[in-house]
């Protein structure tokens, strides 16, 4: 079966974007968006409406219906009806559309300029005159690339329709003829939504994690709330019960005149199930998990390191809406292991003896002894624009106990943690 | 047809390739097996965090997702990055000093199943403290662990997992080794010694690490 592509191309194609996507939606599924206007899919509809001028005929009174002015045009390629959509004028509904397309004027094709003035000069003006010349004396003047050209008068594109319309939610909303105020009632009203609207997320053969429910009240106020689970699903009874419970916490102030309710589609996710696939949470299960970690040690105190381009004491910081993603990383580090720094969590406040400005015996609260050997003194601070350099670090090994990193800062010492 | 029980199928044979049982810390010369607890004991600047980070450094870079519980809020993620950890794939839970926290948290991370490895870090805790832990949770954690990918592993000043763990070190530092003279040096490397306590009449391990100065 042979395929037919429709293009309709808009004077202003962003103001009319959502009535172009809308009209070609009662066409075709496979619809890509341009950006002068739509290109869809129409093969196999000559079955329903009948030959490409009834389609295109068809296509003009819906645009007529919506008030929107543009040209629409169907061929056999994607580049014809493209072409023919933005090159022709008004819809010659009796004219082939063969005969439109071969009195195209050159300029409307992707041709340099140069050789435009040249066919020009050469009395070549449509595409009629241009498919006179031998297609290997045209490919021998202009090079390879002019195949592309030639592909396109001859409608052979290679160009393919690429969907790029992509749903990111489905929606239910209903205007009620008399005011809700029992609890029961809306409930029934629910389900009867959600019964619609998880058929139209399984419809897109898509799942949902996330709704979003809004009750208009009156006086043009509005109650929402946010239900989401920590899996994608379409169980109904599941969904009703979370809403069930999220509504009976915080019910609407007053009777309810109108329910909207949104799904968001949840994105597909790819699985590589494999003989090398290294172990990962279920993505489910991690989201579970860090939740469950947050309520335990609080909000804050869970995520993903992120390091600060700072020279700060601690030049880190926590990333708590971060969860890890498990991204293979390849870089050549060395395989050598390292000394790895710890934090005393306070830092441990020190006593330190110097002579000579040598430091010589360290007093801690957990041991006192003598400083074997050190290095520094550094200078720890950054900020040194507004403030100056306030602290000072030394690298100290004290004997008989381990090596720390010693702070001092506003005249007191401290240990700031210690090399492990 | 009985005898064709004795071939795996294609799907266990899948399976079981996914993850290899053993992890290779090359750096130290160590086996770690997976689904089993690991202990790592020693006392202040023994090395013991050096190398859990070379063990996180070698899965996060394969991309598994490894957690660290970090009981008294002390890890660094600065000398982590710079020991070659894919922060990224890290998940980092700060528990303020709580040990009851910390142990919930690697319990809900061990019930999780698929992390690489879970780095209970108990450093900073009193040794009284952790003597106050009940037995039975380092039992738990290893019969919630076997049959998964994923490794527990404990540091702390002493050990303490028991009989719970399939491999356990007593991690010393040997000696410190300083680069330059008089006022002019530099932490360079420490030399370690490893000594397992499970393999009672084995050879100690020797090896040492090394200090990077180059910038975060």
């Amino acid at each position: 079966m042979s395929k037919l592509y429709a293009c309709i191309i808009s004077g202003d194609a962003k103001k009319d974007e959502a009535v172009l996507l809308s009209i070609a939606r009662e066409f075709s599924f496979g619809i890509e968006m341009l950006e002068d206007g739509v290109l869809f899919d129409v093969s196999g509809l000559e079955n329903l409406i009948g030959n490409t001028k009834q389609i295109i005929r068809k296509i003009t009174r819906q645009l007529e219906i919506n008030y929107v002015s543009g040209n629409a045009a169907v061929a056999d390629t994607p580049d014809t009806a493209i072409l023919l959509a933005r090159c022709s004028g008004e819809p010659d509904f009796a004219a082939d559309t063969t005969d439109k397309f071969l009195q195209l004027r050159l300029r409307d094709l992707e041709i340099d300029h140069d050789a435009v003035n040249v066919f020009s000069d050469l009395g070549i003006h449509t595409i009629h005159d241009l498919q006179q010349i031998p297609r290997e004396e045209l490919i021998k003047r202009y090079g390879q690339e002019f195949k592309n050209v030639i592909d396109i008068i001859e409608q052979k594109g290679r160009r393919l329709l690429k969907p790029n319309v992509k749903e990111s939610q489905a929606s239910w909303n209903y205007q009620l003829d008399f005011p809700v105020d029992d609890f029961e009632q809306l409930i029934f009203i629910v389900n009867h939504g959600l019964d619609k609207l998880l058929a139209e997320v399984a419809y897109h053969a898509l799942s949902t994690e996330q709704l979003d429910i809004s009750f208009g009240l009156p006086k043009k106020l509005e109650k929402s709330y946010e239900v989401k689970t920590a899996f994608p699903t379409l169980e109904k009874t599941f969904w009703l019960k979370l809403i069930n419970l999220r509504i009976s916490l915080d019910p609407p102030e007053s009777e309810i005149v109108a329910i909207n309710i949104v799904s968001h589609f949840t994105k597909p996710r790819p699985t590589q199930k494999g003989l090398y696939a290294v172990s990962r949470p279920e993505p489910e299960s991690l989201l579970l998990t860090v939740n469950k970690l947050k309520k335990l040690v609080g909000e804050d105190n869970v995520g993903v390191a992120v390091l600060r381009n700072q020279r700060l004491a601690e030049a880190f910081t926590l990333d708590a809406e971060k969860i890890p993603k498990g991204k293979e990383c390849i870089n050549l580090r060395s395989e050598n292991s390292l000394i790895a720094f710890s934090y005393f969590n306070p830092p441990l406040p020190a006593e330190v003896y110097v002579e000579d400005k040598r430091l010589i015996f360290i007093k801690t609260p957990d041991f006192n002894a003598r400083v074997e050997k050190y290095s520094g003194v550094w200078k720890g601070n950054s900020h040194w624009w507004n403030t100056p350099w306030e602290t000072w670090e030394w690298d100290i090994e004290v004997e008989n106990k381990g090596v720390y990193r010693l702070r001092k800062m506003d005249g007191k010492w401290f240990l700031a943690g210690e090399y492990d | 047809m009985s005898h064709l029980s004795l071939i795996k199928t294609l799907n266990f044979l899948k399976e079981e390739r996914k993850h290899s049982d053993e992890i290779l810390l090359e750096s130290a010369g160590l086996v770690l097996t997976r689904g089993t607890v690991a202990e790592m004991a020693g006392g202040a600047s023994s090395g013991k965090t050096s190398l859990m980070l070379s063990l996180l450094s070698k899965l996060t870079r394969a991309g598994e997702i490894c957690a660290v519980v970090d009981t008294s809020n002390s890890f660094d993620p600065c000398t982590a990055f710079l020991a070659g950890v894919e922060l990224e794939n890290l998940l980092w839970i700060k528990c303020g000093g709580g040990i009851e926290k910390a142990f919930m948290a690697a319990d809900y991370l061990v019930q999780a199943k698929g992390f690489g490895a879970i780095w209970l870090n108990l450093s900073g805790i009193s040794k009284h403290e952790l003597r106050f832990v009940p037995k039975t949770y380092w039992y738990r954690y290893r019969t919630r662990i076997k049959e998964t990918p994923t490794i527990l592993l404990v540091t702390a000043e002493e050990p303490v997992t028991g009989s719970a763990s399939q491999k356990s070190f007593l991690v010393s530092r040997e000696r410190t080794v300083w680069s330059g003279k008089g006022r002019y040096k530099l932490l360079k490397e420490f030399h370690l010694n490893l000594h397992s306590r499970k393999e009672f009449y084995g050879e100690p391990i020797l090896t040492k690490i090394e200090f990077d100065y180059t910038d975060v």
